[in-house]
């Protein structure tokens, strides 16, 4: 796999003029294509896996069409039995305010190291920040949506179960999942729904398409977006009713949903970050699209005198409108303590210690024995956000995104890029 | 026979040279290189499989299909927007700066007098604290609920939205947060003012305010250009201002689309042809500065 930049034939080539709109719109898109196709194409052939790669040299995988990760000589997993590094720093890449930091401080004691969070807020972030050269993390939390690719670029390594035991604890269909057969790479940290969180005590009525909420003007100001392109540009996509397929590659669907997210800045002066926990409880914002991890550690954030019933969540009624996702774990290729972190893998797939960082970032771990009945009943959940739960059965239905080809992901970028110009 | 004059003149003629060799290697390490290393990647015509650039070192493979896209979309696209709202922003921030920056320094330059240095140093006194801090100082300040709404009501003016996307917030955090700086070169100017030249100007019968007019403003003029300029550079790629005060898509400003593809995903190429076309407009009221003070210090001559 090479990219030899004096090659002519790999030259991303000038689009032939278009109208102004197309040009604007679909220049990038275009031209990212034209160039990275035959580009992507010539190096397919070590791909393997599925057959709809879509001119991307990684496998894409569906839940119909399942991946198992490529494992390479070049890039062994750890062997058995070693002992675990000590002293010094075990350095997590993760998004803030995801991993409870009495998890992490009780981990660090027991081993003897310290543990730091480096933070990201989006995909595009976080492998930026996993590539930089000289740049070492022992664990990264990567959705299936960028996984492939990830594995394709050798920046994660194969797990060695045998230090994973804790892994029979996870959902049986997580042992297994459609985008790592066998759990070789990754194991599940978190499963969410995409809805918003909103304040009940300044919110009078729900409409029956509880988006139109960021629509609307009388919380001008007060209104925020996930900053998260996917997320966005999806949920205007299921809003409009633009299409129930949030991973088009079609660019006139993605600018008119983008059309309609640009309209929410004169509108309603929107806002974007991934802060809802936060925000919301403490009043910033009134309506803020929200992951239901959120919605559950609001609660913690609360000021003083205030109680959960302050907040509330909305997401589409049926499971098949939902959009669904799920976090995972992996040992970035760069891990200086990779056996402590196989280690911490372990203990955050342990029923208690899983339970704890749940009772801390509000995000549920696939975990069977924390059932949502029995979160319930532990009073992890206030009565009113009980819609912010996840369940087994809603992966049947809902919507998941997908790893798309890198063309598909410029469109999106480019139409993001847009909105975040002003329109 | 060693000639001493000779040996002297052969001293002289490696040593000045040679004296200005730290600052060609600094201007050549921390600027030419950067410099360059932008352009490879605002060149590039390949992406990898994340989306990245890939930096084009050599010249020759230099593709101008992004760069050109961004100059199009510049003057007639979605990037138009964001540099009127640059331009507009700084310029009013500027005038702020300008209407309570003038009046600062030529008090403390001729009026202060024994009290110039505490002037001064309460002028500087907020570069004691962290710019970030000073500017999330302000965010409290402003909420909905916060003391500056207070103040307002007290008065009997409605509460404002300041946080939520308000222009208005952006140009008075970025009047503020630079004003220093506008005051320090304009102070410096002010005070090199001969004396002498105001008494003659009212000996000869000029009452004050046309000697300031006449007088003073004419040899402030260089100080005055001088404080614009080293406020509006920074102040045009400002993003962090902008970003806790509003971090709206409604106040974008062009630091903001350069940080947003720069640190916030992987298009570097588009970030790295919007930092080539800012410098490029910057650059041209850099030389329109530099032409001023050639003039100004030929005039001297």
């Amino acid at each position: 796999m090479s990219f030899d930049p004096a090659d002519p034939s790999l030259r991303r080539r000038r689009p032939a003029p278009l109208g102004r709109r197309e040009v604007l719109r679909g220049g990038f898109w275009l031209s990212v294509g034209l160039g990275a196709s035959p580009l992507l194409a010539a190096c397919g052939g070590d791909g393997g896996g599925s057959a709809q790669s879509g001119g991307a040299p990684y496998p894409l995988a569906r839940p119909d069409d399942p991946v198992a990760q490529p494992l390479k000589d070049s890039n062994p997993p750890i062997e058995d039995g070693l002992d675990p590094e000590s002293g010094g720093v075990l350095r997590i890449l993760n998004y803030d305010q995801y991993m409870a930091p009495g998890v992490m401080k009780t981990f660090g004691a027991e081993h003897g190291v310290e543990v730091q969070v480096t933070p990201y807020t989006t995909y595009d972030e976080m492998l930026a920040k996993l590539r930089a050269p000289g740049e070492s993390f022992d664990l990264v939390f990567p959705g299936p949506s960028v996984l492939s690719k990830m594995v394709y670029a050798d920046l994660i390594q194969p797990l060695n179960k045998t230090y994973v035991p804790n892994l029979t604890n996870v959902w049986p269909e997580y042992q297994d999942p459609w985008y790592d057969q066998g759990a070789r790479y990754t194991v599940p940290y978190t499963i969410y729904d995409t809805g918003v969180l909103y304040r009940a005590d300044r919110v009078s009525s729900v409409p029956d398409n509880g988006y139109d909420l960021m629509w609307d003007e009388a919380y001008a100001g007060k209104i925020y977006l996930l900053d998260d392109q996917q997320e966005a540009i999806a949920m205007s996509l299921l809003r409009n009713g633009i299409t129930t397929d949030i991973n088009t590659s079609d660019p006139a669907l993605v600018a008119q949903a983008t059309d309609s997210l640009i309209e929410l800045i004169d509108k309603v002066q929107v806002k974007a970050n991934i802060n809802a926990y936060s925000e919301v409880p403490e009043g910033t914002a009134t309506v803020h699209q929200a992951w239901s991890g959120d919605a559950i550690a609001g609660q913690y954030y609360l000021p003083k005198g205030e109680g959960p019933e302050v907040l509330a969540y909305w997401r589409p009624e049926s499971a098949a409108e939902r959009v669904i996702g799920n976090d995972n774990i992996a040992i970035p290729r760069s891990a200086e303590k990779p056996v402590l972190a196989h280690l911490l893998i372990n203990d955050l797939l342990d029923d208690k210690i899983g339970l704890k960082n749940f009772g801390w970032n509000g995000y549920q771990p696939p975990l069977t024995t924390l059932s949502a009945q029995f979160l319930v009943d532990q009073g992890y959940i206030p009565e009113n956000l009980m819609n912010a739960v996840v369940e087994p059965s809603d992966f049947e239905e809902g919507l998941t995104f997908y790893e798309v080809p890198p063309t598909t992901e410029a469109l999106w970028r480019q139409s993001w890029s847009q909105f975040k110009a002003g329109g | 026979m060693a000639d001493p004059a000779a040996d002297h003149r052969r001293t002289t003629r490696r040593l000045w040279p040679a004296l200005a060799l730290p600052g060609t290697l600094w201007l050549v390490a921390l600027f030419l290189v950067p410099v360059y290393a932008v352009m490879a990647v605002a060149f590039s015509g390949n992406i990898n499989i994340f989306g990245e650039p890939i930096p084009a070192w050599n010249p020759l493979d230099w593709q101008f299909a992004t760069f050109s896209q961004v100059v199009t979309e510049s003057v007639s696209g979605p990037y138009r927007a964001v540099w009127v709202r640059t331009a507009v922003y700084t310029g009013l921030a500027l005038m702020i700066c300008a209407a309570i920056g003038y009046p600062v320094a030529y008090y403390t330059a001729r009026l202060a007098g024994k009290r110039r240095g505490l002037v001064l140093a309460l002028i500087l006194a907020p570069w004691w604290i962290n710019y970030i801090t000073r500017m999330l100082a302000w965010v409290n300040l402003l909420q909905d609920d916060g003391y500056v709404n207070k103040a307002l009501g007290i008065v009997g003016v409605a509460p404002v939205s300041w946080l939520a996307g308000n222009p208005v917030t952006v140009v008075i955090a970025l009047a503020y947060g630079y004003l220093p700086f506008f005051i320090l070169p304009l102070f410096a100017s002010l005070d090199r003012i001969d004396q002498r030249l105001l008494e003659a100007s009212r000996d000869l019968g000029v009452g004050s305010v046309r000697t300031f007019l006449h007088v003073t403003l004419p040899l402030s003029k260089l100080g005055l250009v001088t404080a614009f300029v080293v406020t509006a550079l920074p102040m045009a790629g400002d993003y962090y201002t902008n970003t806790i005060v509003s971090s709206s898509p409604n106040t974008t400003m062009i630091g903001n689309q350069i940080e947003l593809f720069l640190l916030q995903g992987p298009s570097k190429n588009f970030g790295a042809a919007l930092v080539l076309l800012l410098s490029l407009v910057l650059l041209f009221f850099m030389a329109y500065y530099l032409v001023l003070t050639q003039r100004a210090s030929r005039e001297a001559r």
